[in-house]
């Protein structure tokens, strides 16, 4: 009974490895090859796919683009949120809990419906071509999720540490910087794992907002891929699948279990 | 101490910030958007004060009544189907050695870092209806007349992209669950099964109503998600065939962007933040209302 159920259950595992299976297989395959033997393993080993996607495909400016936004996200999310949250938690003033719950209400909405002025507006801003355009609106839209869960964080905290470098005649900027920020380094961290996942794969403003080539993130770049290489050659399809999705699976492989409680600590911080 | 940091100058240096970005790029675009859906426009140029006229225009609009059935279809989906799906596997994950916990973890949260693009495609070439995967395994047990072209039929296009969100992100869901399940105390389950339940009488009478919490956080997070549904329709299909495969903000963006009417865009998503405002409202309401204490 335990075998047979551990069968099973190692073959669900397989359902959800088989797409990464099928993609490194695939982009060995000669364009012939892709057709006729679509999911074995491939008869003879062919890189030239790479080569070819290398010299097709944008890959490293759009890998480039991608971490400048996603990083550029997380320095101004995490800068702003961490001020923000610090100020609701332990400053003392009237419009404090009315502000948190201001910008509770950011949780709500889905960037997604607010696309089409949020476009309007970035080319109002001259910041349509330019990273900024969408460092800004990400961080704008990450900035909700991000103060609520350092406030709760910080909330738990206690007050002694501070009231000591209070005492030592530190100012309030001193105190963040060399008190605060080391301490919420943990909670730092799970919103930066939370944001990479986020701003890397996001798609539908990006797809909006960035419409010149040179200014692309992966997932962009890689369907504007997709629709000029047509479905005609997989190999090659595979081969740029594969390289684009190689920083997250590296990325994974070395922190799955840190991923996976950033990923989890929302659901149960609360 | 508190009194001694409060100063104006410093909250002001602290919130400012945080609370510009966020006025300007999260909550100032509700505003632009409700005025342009009162007005005919274009994207560059204003062209007339219309009233109500792009509502009535999009309520009587079949396409936008096929986008909603599309939405609400990839929503049921993933609530009706991948919810209890992930529970199931939170469950049994539960029960596992924890060497063979790891190695299922691993696999079942690897589609969810891949990007949509990426899985989308995948999908795609497993959809072929030539040597795509499943009209293989079809023709090779003998269910020939079973095949279809998957995302080219207007029966079999929207399932099948539900089929392929569900793969995606089953697995990020049964982690949260799994994560719920770790919080429960451990005494409850002793009491169990002294009184001899069994596995099935434990997850039914014990495990579930103490995970209603993280149930609520679940169900929100993949209505929400599922609501915004557009990337995937996007690379899969680009909606078609024709208008088939739509979901509302495709349609929103392809009102908006394909068709140069601004204004009816920005009516269909104001339409549809009333829509998402009420059902994060509904789920507040009405489900798991009392949080628990352990």
């Amino acid at each position: 009974m335990k075998t047979i159920s551990r069968v099973f259950w190692l073959l669900i595992s397989c359902t959800f490895l088989f797409p990464l299976y099928w993609m490194i297989t695939m982009s060995f395959k000669s364009k012939a090859e892709a057709y006729s033997n679509p999911y074995g393993i491939p008869h003879n080993w062919d890189w030239g796919n790479f080569g070819d996607a290398l010299s097709q495909y944008h890959f490293f400016k759009y890998l480039q683009n991608s971490f400048i936004y996603t990083i550029g996200t997380i320095v101004v999310t995490l800068a702003a949120g961490s001020m923000l949250a610090y100020c609701l938690s332990r400053m003392q003033w009237r419009f404090s809990a009315m502000t948190l719950f201001y910008v509770s209400l950011g949780l709500i909405v889905p960037i997604e419906v607010v696309l089409i002025p949020l476009f309007q507006l970035v080319k109002l801003l001259h910041i349509k071509d330019s990273y900024l355009g969408l460092v800004l609106p990400y961080s704008g839209f990450a900035i909700a999720s991000c103060v609520l869960m350092l406030y709760a964080f910080l909330r738990s905290l206690p007050k002694e540490l501070e009231e000591a470098a209070c005492m030592d005649g530190a100012n309030v900027y001193q105190t963040f910087q060399k008190i605060i920020l080391p301490i919420i380094m943990p909670a730092l961290v799970t919103q930066c794992v939370l944001l990479f996942m986020r701003i890397w794969n996001e798609f539908p403003l990006a797809f909006v907002i960035a419409s010149k080539d040179d200014f692309r993130p992966l997932t962009v770049g890689l369907l504007d891929f997709f629709v000029s290489v047509g479905v005609s050659d997989w190999g090659l399809i595979g081969a740029s699948m594969l390289l684009s999705s190689l920083p997250t699976i590296i990325v994974y492989m070395l922190g799955n279990e840190k991923i996976e409680n950033a990923l989890t600590a929302g659901a149960i911080l609360k | 101490m508190n009194k001694y940091y409060s100063t104006k100058m410093s909250i002001f240096v602290f919130a400012a910030p945080a609370l510009l970005l966020f006025t300007v790029f999260c909550v100032y675009p509700l505003f632009p958007e409700i005025w342009m859906s009162l007005h005919n426009h274009d994207g560059f140029r204003n062209l007339g004060f219309v009233g109500l006229d792009n509502y009535k225009d999009m309520l009587s609009s079949s396409s936008f009544w096929l986008a909603h059935k599309n939405t609400y279809l990839i929503v049921g989906i993933s609530v009706l189907i991948g919810l209890p799906l992930s529970l199931m596997l939170a469950l049994f994950m539960d029960v596992q050695n924890p060497r063979f916990r790891r190695i299922f973890k691993t696999s079942a949260m690897f589609p969810a870092i891949l990007s949509v693009t990426v899985v989308s495609q995948i999908w795609v070439s497993f959809y072929d209806p030539n040597w795509g995967l499943f009209n293989t395994i079809l023709k090779s047990i003998g269910l020939e007349s079973w095949t279809h072209s998957w995302l080219t039929e207007r029966k079999t296009v929207m399932p099948s992209i539900g089929l392929s969100f569900l793969w995606q992100y089953i697995g990020l869901n049964a982690m949260l669950f799994y994560a719920g399940i770790k919080t429960i105390p451990k005494n409850y389950y002793e009491a169990a099964l002294i009184d001899g339940a069994n596995f099935v009488q434990v997850c039914i009478r014990i495990t579930i109503p103490l995970l209603q919490d993280i149930t609520k956080y679940v169900l929100i997070l993949s209505t929400l998600g599922s609501m915004a549904f557009y990337a995937q329709v996007r690379v899969m299909t680009a909606g078609g065939p024709g208008d088939t495969s739509r979901t509302v903000v495709y349609q929103m963006y392809y009102t908006a962007f394909g068709t140069s009417e601004f204004g009816k865009g920005t009516a269909i998503a104001v339409i549809f933040i009333l829509e998402c405002l009420l059902i994060s409202f509904l789920i507040q309401r009405f489900v798991a209302r009392e949080k628990l204490e352990f």
